[in-house]
């Protein structure tokens, strides 16, 4: 055969039987990570009928492509739009243009980085009290007294909800878990959510959000046709789910990251503005969501593997940010490194994480608010990771802080 | 190597030579170029490697997709009609001779 014939020559996806949602896995999930990666551009999980993907170059080709992987059929697991799953579709981020174009525009204005940008000062004195108090302990978790300390008291406010701890917590842990599979995860976290969710479903509507805030500017951009009816609800939803557990995960990997390379730790202590490219590097080497789906519309061939339609397709975006195809030395974290735009942990392409800007500020605020106060941050014990579906998270950090 | 020109907005000029497939906004802040912040990495989500394309080259730079022009309405300066997105202008041969004045404010 001649050398062009082959290569246009095409395979259907070799098969893996592992599963992705293990707590094997999901407690370390870079083996299998490169397993997928290494099995082919795209692999069918014969568990789930599904085919993941775990190249940087062919997650960003099906994030990018919604004629062939469209965003439809939801970012779970499971297909949406049949019957079985009971999750409320986000009508931003399970969609496609045109749709998704129009609804993206509106929130866009009530969102801009502008808007954004004017909470850097509160965020930063916040942040500058926080850290007293956290001195002042001197041993700290840095997922409950810092990540989640912080996000939970400068986050829901700039937006305008209300979200005490232990409601919203188990709230996210539930949404995290139900794009998963229905596994013993799934269900625990949904019954753990329950006598929440009739809170929730309230603190989404007008009535519960704060007057004056950007979440109400919604609810009145939808009063004046701006959006279709239900959508400034959904969108609040979608804020709070999107926007607290993810935000909270990455700062805690980044303090978990500079405690534990404390020569990472003296270049950010050196020259504090690196505190962004540390919380960039963190989320690109622990990804907080770990997964996302898109659905073949028709057969689709992807770089010479053959998809079958209607099926769906795993864009492991932690896998992604580890290929060796993109990155040296991809298990190192390293500051230095340039990521930002480039890593796949905020997404890319019409979907693009839209709250990224609020994310990188409060991320900015606590770390470096913590890096010009203290003179080292060190573990103070073993961090303990909490495993949940479709993301990587910290449960604990027992974190020291050390001046002079 | 096409050559494009930034014209800072103190109006000193910057000429590099930017390798075909990369963007404005990666050549310019990786040589330092401190009008150009992109503080989002070219993820159509901050607004601030605003450029204005010199006249004659308008044509020639890729269509405005719809997640750049949305963003195009919150630069800190305002939007012109030559108003583009440094990270959304990936150099191409036809790009050779391109000069863009840096927007100002960024932030
Ligand atoms: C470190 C923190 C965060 C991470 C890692 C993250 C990650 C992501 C990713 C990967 C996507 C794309 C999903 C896909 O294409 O399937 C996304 C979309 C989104 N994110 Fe974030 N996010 C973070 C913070 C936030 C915050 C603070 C908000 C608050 C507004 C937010 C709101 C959203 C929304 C609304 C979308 C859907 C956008 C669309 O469909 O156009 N995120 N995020």
């Amino acid at each position: 055969m001649s050398e062009a014939a082959l290569s246009t020559k095409t395979i259907d996806a070799p098969v893996l039987e592992i599963d992705p949602y293990s707590l094997e896995v999901l407690r370390d999930p870079y083996p299998f990570h490169e397993r997928l990666r290494e099995a082919g551009p795209a692999a069918f999980i014969e568990r789930y009928g599904v085919y993941a993907v775990g190249r940087h170059a062919e997650a960003a080709i099906v994030l990018n492509d919604h004629a062939r992987f469209t965003a439809c059929g939801g970012i779970g697991i499971q297909d949406i739009r049949k019957p079985g799953d009971f999750r409320i579709p986000n009508r931003l981020l399970e969609n496609d243009p045109p749709g998704h174009t129009a609804i993206r525009a509106t929130l866009t204005k009530y969102l801009s980085p502008i808007v954004i940008r004017r909470w850097r000062e509160h965020f930063e004195t916040e942040a500058k009290g926080l850290v007293e108090e956290l001195v002042a302990k001197g041993e700290f978790d840095g997922v409950e007294d810092v990540a989640e300390a912080f996000v939970l008291k400068v986050f829901p406010a700039a937006v305008g909800v209300k979200l005490p701890r232990k409601e919203i917590l188990a709230i996210g842990e539930m949404r995290f878990n139900q794009s998963g599979p229905p596994n013993e995860l799934y269900h625990r976290a949904m019954e753990r959510a329950k006598p929440y969710l009739e809170w929730f479903e309230n603190s989404v509507r007008r009535e519960g959000v704060t007057p004056g805030s950007i979440a109400e500017m919604l609810f009145d951009a939808e009063d004046r046709g701006e959006f279709e009816e239900g959508i400034a609800s959904n969108m609040v939803r979608s804020f709070v789910g999107g926007g607290t557990d993810s935000t909270i995960t990455g700062i805690g990997h980044t303090l978990n990251k500079l405690a534990q390379n404390p020569d990472q730790w003296a270049l950010v202590k050196a020259d504090p503005n690196k505190v962004r490219a540390a919380f960039e590097e963190a989320i690109r080497l622990e990804s907080p969501f770990q997964v996302t789906y898109r659905t073949t519309t028709g057969q689709a061939e992807l770089s010479g593997v053959q998809l079958r339609p209607d099926t769906k397709v795993g864009v492991f975006l932690g896998a992604a940010n580890r290929d060796p195809r993109k990155w040296q030395e991809p298990d190192r974290f390293d500051v230095t490194r340039d990521t930002t735009g480039i890593h796949l942990g905020f997404g890319t392409g019409a979907h693009i994480c839209i709250g990224q800007m609020i994310a990188r500020l409060e991320a900015e605020a606590i770390l470096r608010a913590l890096v010009t106060r203290i003179d080292r941050l060190e573990p103070a014990g073993l961090p303990r990771y909490r495993p949940i579906n479709q993301m990587r998270t910290l449960d604990h950090l027992p974190l020291r802080a050390r001046l002079g | 190597m096409p050559k494009v020109t930034f014209i800072n907005p103190d109006e000193s000029r910057i000429e590099l030579d930017i390798p075909v497939g990369t963007s404005l906004m990666r050549a310019a802040t990786a040589h330092g170029i401190d009008g150009i912040v992109g503080d989002c990495g070219g993820g159509l989500t901050c607004a601030t490697c605003h450029v204005l394309v010199e006249d004659g080259y308008l044509d020639k730079m890729p269509a405005v997709q719809a997640n750049e022009d949305q963003m195009l309405d919150f630069t800190a300066m305002g939007r012109s009609p030559c108003s583009r997105l440094s990270c959304q202008l990936v150099v191409t041969e036809d790009m050779d001779g391109l000069t863009v004045r840096i927007a100002d404010p960024q932030l």
